[in-house]
């Protein structure tokens, strides 16, 4: 039963996976947490995602179909994200040539949504209840660096997972 | 040569070549698929398979589907460059070397997920993610090409969608649609 809701949860990110990673994260916090992964657990999960190959959502599917339903679970769970996208890109070959999208104003309108998308993400993610001084300097930090800077995401991921550890030894 | 197929293309690989190819790049690119489409693109147009032109009109199509865009990008590139089967070739090279990677990491997690030093690791990465996304967020607010019409709608949607967490799907797609229609209309009356 857990590995059917498993891959429905996964069919259903797929369907609105558009325009990169960060987008989806929240729909996909919204799915799996608190049933199959914890908060902390969860963010564990997506700096792994970020900092391993390959798209959020596909790492995600893995990740919580492996830890929940075994090997089983992570190829399931990993194939229902790219159903309906297959599905999509096959149906639009057969039907595409009759249906007549204006492609600017359909990428203009993605664009607002996935922003949206991010927002929300982002709202999501914002940590809750009492906040650990030392783990919201990290992620005002990694805001800073990324932002302002061309460092990649992995440094801020790694330098924080350092710094984290670090903090622990001589603070204990 | 817009609709460049495998017969007009003498350079255009097999499937088998497809594959490693998008094998090789998902493995060694990480941070997902905006990270991997320039890498895709210029691998391609080194090797003589896609123009520079003709790949950024799949990428642009490849942002108008859904699916993490690195795979449907992949997906796109292989059907051009080897019809079905180049799509499942490439589709798959795509996902194996992440689904590799997870599944040991998660393994070995298992393993040594509960020693100290590894959970202090994991939650201060953890702890980057909101912050991650707000920088990306920056990043693309900052590159779009803003009108009084697109912030607008990009504030009440997230307004809705942040109030709304239940329902993204439905609300998602229907400001999609109507946001589609508000573009044309917004264009045709200038």
């Amino acid at each position: 039963m857990e590995l059917l809701s498993i891959i429905w949860s996964f069919f259903k990110i797929g369907f609105v996976s558009f325009g990169g990673g960060w987008s989806i994260v929240g729909l996909i916090k919204t799915e799996v947490v608190p049933r199959w992964i914890d908060e902390s657990g969860f963010s564990s999960l997506v700096a792994i995602a970020q900092s391993t190959p390959g798209p959020v959502a596909l790492n995600a599917a893995t990740m919580v179909g492996w830890q929940r339903q075994g090997i089983l679970g992570a190829v399931l769970a990993t194939l229902s994200v790219v159903t309906f996208p297959v599905l999509a890109i096959c149906l639009t070959g057969i039907v595409g040539k009759r249906l007549k999208v204006r492609g600017p104003e359909l990428q203009e309108s993605l664009k607002t949504g996935t922003l949206a998308m991010m927002t929300m993400t982002l709202w999501l993610l914002l940590p809750r209840g009492v906040i650990d001084p030392v783990l919201a300097a990290i992620g005002v930090g990694s805001f800073a660096l990324v932002a302002f800077t061309k460092a990649s995401p992995l440094w801020a991921i790694f330098g924080a997972g350092a710094a984290n550890v670090a903090f622990h030894l001589l603070v204990p | 040569m817009k609709k460049g197929t495998a017969a007009e293309n003498p350079k255009a690989p097999a499937s088998a070549g497809l594959f490693f190819l998008f094998f090789g790049i998902s493995a060694i690119t990480v941070g997902g698929g905006y990270a991997m489409v320039p890498v895709i693109g210029s691998t391609l147009e080194k090797k003589g398979w896609v123009g520079e032109e003709d790949f950024f009109d799949l990428f642009a199509q490849a942002q108008s589907f859904p699916g993490p865009l690195a795979f449907t990008t992949a997906l796109l590139v292989g059907k051009r460059l080897a019809g079905a089967k180049g799509a499942a070739a490439a589709g798959l090279g795509v996902m194996l070397p992440p689904f590799g990677a997870i599944v040991l990491v998660a393994a070995l997690l298992g393993q040594i997920g509960e020693l100290p030093p590894v959970r202090n690791f994991l939650k201060g990465a953890g702890a980057t993610v909101p912050g991650l996304v707000a920088a990306m967020i920056w990043k693309v607010a900052k590159m779009r090409a803003w009108t009084p019409f697109r912030a607008i709608s990009a504030i009440a949607l997230s307004l809705l969608l942040c109030l709304l967490p239940a329902f993204t799907l439905v609300v998602f797609f229907a400001a999609i649609l109507v946001l589609y229609f508000m573009e044309i209309r917004w264009n045709s009356s200038r």
